[in-house]
């Protein structure tokens, strides 16, 4: 069982001391990782900490940030910026919420510690407009911040700058993705673009550009204080560190409990110290990722929290949420729903998503009315290829997680809803009276 | 004194490195590999532009213009690229050095073929409307309906003779296949389409509208054989490009099968007559009575001055019967028997007689339905079942109604005769066997099953053939195995030089309507061979139009507006009368029906993008038809504009006219609207895009891949320009908003041509507006477009003040 207590890093908990008043946050140490890097260690250095400390992105892809930051640190342009996702792209995670209005002067340490190290004076902070308290509460910070020169011009006497602005959109899901971030502070649709080249080498106007999400960029100032040893001291071997998750729990309208787990945890362990301790008879399935993740069985809840290991087995970190549903759930049902919300949310520019996941949803709405055939799998199976191979963006590569998971661990669900014509929990309404037919080409 | 710090005088001393081929910006060149051919390119270049740059022009892509900052947006241009798991899209990403490329795998085409046909689901819209690729004689057909919608009857009767001279006759007569191909019948009911031309002509049967006018006489001078539909459509259109033309018929009066084999009730022929007037309005002469091959020979003919002679001499002879006591009296010939009634002629049909008619075919129910009008008792036999019937289902619901009985699976086996005279006929039942070459099942005897029907009188009509006799070997015409005329399937010429064939005689019994197809086609290869051009060459040019299109099946989704049904004449009036079934449309009605048509056709068909890789990719079906209204959109068109027409169902959201608008032109009239499956490119808030800043450059035509956005049909205004009273003060240059007037160096005016290449007119020149050539696009980026015609059309010259 892994020191769950121990490893509060970028959360602060009910009963430990408000932080939020920039004399607090230095009273618990804060601003010192600042102090030390700029006065004592060059932006090379921190990048090697960083790297070191094999700190890995936090917004779902899991790609070491010491790499991105020193490809944006070698390019030949003296113009870079760095931007702060604090947009939590499933509206359920309360991640970025959270820190935000709990912890905003750890945010803003860790965005001026990246400008600083991939020499960058402009940042941006791009977060949901929806997030009232947060955003008061960061903007509160930084003014703060600002009036003891820790941001802004010549930080802490030294030569070096920089601005950050606070950027406040409510775009639904698409706003998480990094390049879509970057339309928006722009002033463009937001849609994201295609990777590569990457806004490390052509981000924000055209320049190189550190994008990282609110967790990774909290993170920096404990490894630059403690050092990358100590950092590395909590986690898997793989990933060090911790991740902050939002659990739900299927009773509607439950509060959800915001947890910091180590990597490497047990999805068993990280729902047992969240408090949830339902027996396994009473779930369906344990669904890790948010609206792109997968549903695990579980059989499968002794499983490590980490990148590699939740993808082997059809579930991302994705959005840091950990939703858990009633054995009554017809996974048929579940998978239309999670397909339907996401075909609605798709930004609409590339055509595997835009109309591959309405046609998932439409194949998914016929089998749950009952109309469904047998060539409908392979269908399914074909576009749960097609949709992840011809997409843009990450959304569209994830989208589908939901029906292959559905697909690969409750067979029988689809098969029974098909052959036998009847839900198997007994829970679905029909939602079309029409299913999709093949016409061929005239003549 | 100034120090120089330049070593002036040791050598020179260059690095060895290997000197790169820069191109003209000044980025140095490097090489990789694109289908396993080494080919160099620049720094910043993206791999879609060195693949093209190098020859590869065959990776796909509907989303990208070289002027245009690429978006990947419709993951066509997918490539494989060594090393990276995922296949990228070659229109944004940037050639490195030793790249290893592949454009095409089974892996690509099933992405480029699935996002095709995902396009076409939600593509609400049709390339041709099938309607008029099914029409034998190809009539404009969402064209001439939607002038009836609008209440031009005249106008819509115009349209439909430039390919068809007699719609009032086809209304009435025709077997509709434009009907079966309706896409309306997707939505509920099919349009009566075939009526519709039928009302629009009936309108105006006494001042008839030219198709087009008549040219000025050639002086040739051409024989047509055959007065029936397929002559009489060969000498209209020979007459109206001003070719003599002089008809030959054996019958007392003109018409062929229309009078002679259609009955009253389904033609009323006094109204008939009045169209067939409109060929004889045009000069064509008319000698009745004569027959070829005992008045006249081809030779004859040739002799007379004739340059060439079409024979449409029709398909008279009845098939016999082909059962013992065939001879006896009382087996009637089904073709005379019609005619005799139509001349007025004692026929041996009358009240209390029994009869038998076998056959499944249009003149099969034509004898019935005269038989009961005569007041006979008539039994209708068919040897296979109602599916295999030729008739339209119509035709055999109202013969049934009006009183026939209809018997399934019989087949004649012997006529009862007594004293040299019929009294009944022996049949055999059947059942269907294998299907035969027509693909219709074969009749199999069943054994044992013989049966009796009483009856004196017995109508065979087993279809037709032409009568052979009339041409003998010395005419230098040849038949074929199936008794008809031998022809080159695409000019219609027969192996005498100058002599041509068509209509039934060459097709063998068809239908009216592909009578009439063949005898414009006819007319088109005479006028040709007059004209003195290779026969083969037009033999490949006819071939080419008649080749049928690609066509897609496209999801509609249409509110349902009920078919509007034809008035019909009550069946109890129609005992004993021949009067006209059908009672004709009122022109409410009329204009209420052809609204119903969607406007199956694209001016962008054969241009579009969409279509050519759909059409590429060899798309056998589309999987997502029939699912539920949200499954589709169906969008307002926007046709307010003076010169932009956008129809979003069209739209394939490839975003290049909003970047061209944006970023090349700068009025920034288009943006990506709505989320998700609901995403549309149109103007801010859905405005008509007359109230955007559009400034009306056409940019966005230009790029636009389908027929989403297309140029509106319009005539330019003519402006008197007083040329001797202009000072060349520049006034008119400085004020025009559109910048079509700009000084040049050659000349103080210049004239810019929207949507062209820059045009500079002749001081003489100004006064003359060119009319632009609309409906056509430039060719765009470095694509095969073909080149299109000039864009301005050239007028012939004239002076300021004519």
């Amino acid at each position: 069982m892994p020191e769950f207590d121990a490893s509060y890093r970028v959360i602060r908990r009910r009963g430990e001391p408000d932080v939020r008043s920039l004399e607090a946050y230095r009273r618990a140490g804060g601003y010192a990782a600042l102090e030390k890097a700029i006065r004592q260690q060059p932006p090379r250095q921190v990048i090697q900490h960083v790297l070191d400390a094999q700190l890995r992105g936090r917004g779902g892809a899991g790609r070491p940030t010491g790499e991105k930051w020193r490809i944006v640190s070698q390019q030949p342009d003296d113009t870079r910026y760095v931007i702060c996702n604090a947009y939590d792209a499933d509206e359920r995670s309360l991640a970025a919420h959270t820190m935000l209005e709990r912890n905003p002067h750890q945010v803003i340490e860790g965005i001026v510690l990246a400008a600083y190290a991939v020499g960058a004076s402009e940042a941006y902070l791009f977060t949901s407009s929806l997030y009232l308290e947060g955003i008061a509460s960061v903007q509160r910070a930084l003014q703060e911040a600002l009036d003891t020169n820790l941001v802004g011009r010549d930080i802490l006497g030294t030569e070096f700058n920089c601005t950050i602005n606070v950027v406040g959109v409510d775009i639904g899901f698409m706003g998480g993705e990094e390049t879509v971030q970057i339309a928006m502070i722009k002033g463009r649709r937001g849609m994201p673009e295609q990777r590569p080249p990457y806004p490390a080498q052509a981000g924000l106007w055209d320049r190189p550009t550190v994008v990282n999400s609110i967790e990774t960029l909290a993170n920096v100032p404990v490894i630059v204080r403690d050092g990358p040893q100590a950092f590395t001291s909590v986690g898997s071997a793989t990933t060090s560190g911790t991740k902050v998750l939002t659990i739900y729990d299927y009773v509607p309208d439950s509060e959800p409990k915001v947890v910091e787990v180590p990597f490497g945890a047990t999805l068993r362990e990280i729902l047992r110290h969240a408090g949830f301790n339902r027996a396994e008879g009473e779930l369906r399935a344990v669904v890790v990722g948010g609206a792109e993740g997968g549903a695990l069985p579980t059989s499968l809840l002794d499983t490590p929290f980490d990148f590699d290991r939740l993808e082997e087995i059809g579930a991302i970190v994705g959005s840091g949420i950990i939703e858990l549903l009633p054995a009554n759930t017809c996974m048929v049902a579940w998978a239309m729903e999670r397909s339907r919300y996401l075909s609605k949310e798709s930004c609409g520019k590339c055509v595997p998503c835009r109309l591959g996941m309405k046609r998932i949803t439409g194949i998914l709405e016929g089998i749950i009315s009952d109309l469904g055939a047998n060539n409908d799998l392979d269908v399914l199976d074909e576009f749960a290829h097609y949709v992840p191979d011809g997409s843009l963006c990450g959304f569209g590569i994830h989208a589908p997680n939901s029906l292959k998971t559905a697909k690969l661990y409750w067979l029988e669900h689809f098969r029974m809803h098909i052959q036998e014509q009847q839900c198997p929990t007994g829970t679905c309404i029909p939602v079309r009276a029409h299913r999709f037919v093949t016409k061929h080409v005239l003549p | 004194m100034a120090i120089s710090i330049r070593d002036n005088l040791s050598p020179i001393v260059h690095d060895a490195h290997a000197v790169m081929p820069r191109n003209d910006t000044g980025h140095p060149g490097f090489t990789l590999t694109i289908d396993g051919k080494t080919v160099t390119a620049y720094e910043s270049q993206t791999l879609l532009s060195v693949a093209n740059d190098n020859g590869i022009t065959d990776i796909p892509n509907m989303c990208d213009d070289e002027k245009l900052e690429p978006t990947a947006a419709c993951r066509m241009c997918l490539v494989h690229i060594e090393g990276v798991s995922q296949p990228l899209p070659s229109c944004t990403t940037p050639a490195m050095p030793g790249m290893v490329v592949r454009t095409k795998s089974d892996e690509l085409f099933h992405i480029r073929r699935t996002n095709l046909e995902l396009l076409l689901s939600d593509h609400n819209a049709y390339c041709q409307p099938p309607c008029q690729v099914d029409c034998p004689t190809h009539i404009d057909i969402p064209g001439y309906l939607e002038l009836i919608a609008k209440g031009s009857m005249k106008e819509a009767a115009r349209l439909v003779k430039e390919v068809l001279p007699f719609p009032y006759i086809l209304g009435l007569t025709c077997p509709a296949p434009c009907q079966k191909a309706c896409r309306r019948a997707l939505v509920e009911e099919e349009i009566a389409i075939c009526r519709m031309h039928g009302h629009a002509a009936e309108t105006c049967l006494l001042d008839p509208p030219h198709p087009y006018p008549k040219d000025p006489s050639t002086g040739k001078k051409i024989a047509i054989v055959g007065s029936g539909p397929g002559g009489l459509t060969c000498a209209y259109y020979l007459a109206l490009k001003g070719h003599y033309c002089k008809v030959f018929e054996m019958m007392p009066q003109p018409g062929g099968m229309l009078r002679y084999g259609i009955p009253e009730y389904r033609l009323p022929k006094d109204v008939m007559d009045r169209e067939l007037q409109h060929v004889w309005d045009l000069g064509v002469d008319l000698q009745s009575n004569v027959k070829l091959g005992v008045d006249f020979s081809i030779d004859d003919l040739f002799a007379q001055g004739f340059d060439a002679v079409y024979l449409a001499i029709g398909a008279w002879t009845s098939n016999p019967l082909s059962v013992p006591g065939e001879d006896a009296e009382g087996v009637i010939n089904a073709i005379a028997f019609l005619a005799d009634k139509v001349e007025g002629k004692p026929v041996p049909v009358k009240e209390g007689r029994e009869v038998v008619v076998f056959g499944g075919g249009f003149t099969t129910f034509d004898c019935t339905r005269t038989s009961l009008r005569l007041g006979a008792k008539v039994h209708t036999g068919y040897r296979r079942s109602v599916k295999e019937m030729t008739a339209t289902p119509e035709e055999i619901e109202d013969a049934e109604a009006e009183g026939t009985e209809l018997m399934f699976y019989v087949q004649q086996t012997k006529v009862i005769v007594e004293n040299g005279k019929v009294a009944g006929i022996e049949c055999i039942k059947n059942k269907l066997g294998e299907p035969d070459a027509s693909g219709r099942r074969r009749p199999v005897p069943i054994p044992g099953s013989e049966f009796v029907i009483q009856c004196d009188t017995i109508i065979p009509a087993f279809g037709q053939n032409p009568d052979k006799s009339v041409l003998d070997e010395k005419s230098g015409v040849k038949w074929s195995k199936r008794t008809t005329i031998e022809t080159d399937p695409f000019n219609y010429m027969t192996d005498r030089y100058g002599v041509f064939a068509g209509g039934d005689a060459q097709m063998g019994a068809k239908t009216i309507i592909e009578c009439v197809a063949q005898g414009k086609l006819g007319a088109r290869s005479i006028h040709a061979f007059l004209n003195g051009e290779d026969m083969n060459e037009v033999a490949r040019r006819l071939e080419l139009e008649e080749r049928k299109p690609d066509l897609f099946d496209i999801v509609p989704y249409k509110p349902v507006e009920p078919k509007v049904k034809m008035p019909m004449l009550p069946y109890e009036q129609r005992k004993r009368s021949f009067e006209l079934i059908e009672l004709g449309y009122l022109q409410q009605q009329a204009e209420r029906e052809a609204a119903r048509c969607l406007q199956c056709a694209c001016p962008a068909a054969g241009q579009c993008d969409l279509q050519k890789y759909s059409i590429e990719h060899g798309l056998a079906d589309n999987r997502f038809h029939d699912g539920e209204p949200g499954d589709y959109h169906d969008y307002e068109l926007d046709l307010s504009h003076s010169f932009i027409l956008r129809d979003p169902n069209k739209c394939i959201n490839c975003t290049q006219c909003v970047r061209v608008c944006h970023d090349v032109i700068g009025p920034d009239c288009y943006g990506m609207f709505g989320k998700g499956f609901d995403t549309i490119v149109s103007t801010p808030f859905n405005v008509s895009l007359h109230d955007t800043d559009c400034v009306s450059c056409g940019a966005c035509v230009q790029v636009c891949p389908t027929g989403s956005l297309m140029m509106a049909e319009r005539t330019l205004k003519r402006y008197a320009f007083a040329l001797d009273r202009c000072i060349f003060c520049g006034d008119c240059v400085e004020v025009c908003p559109h910048g079509a007037l700009g000084e040049t160096p050659n000349f103080e005016l210049s004239f810019f041509n929207r949507f062209g290449e820059d045009v500079t007119l002749e001081k003489g020149d100004l006064a003359v507006a060119p009319n632009y050539l609309v409906r056509q696009r430039l060719p765009r980026g470095k694509k095969d477009v073909p080149v299109m015609s000039p864009l301005v059309r050239p007028l012939p010259a004239r002076g300021i003040r004519e």
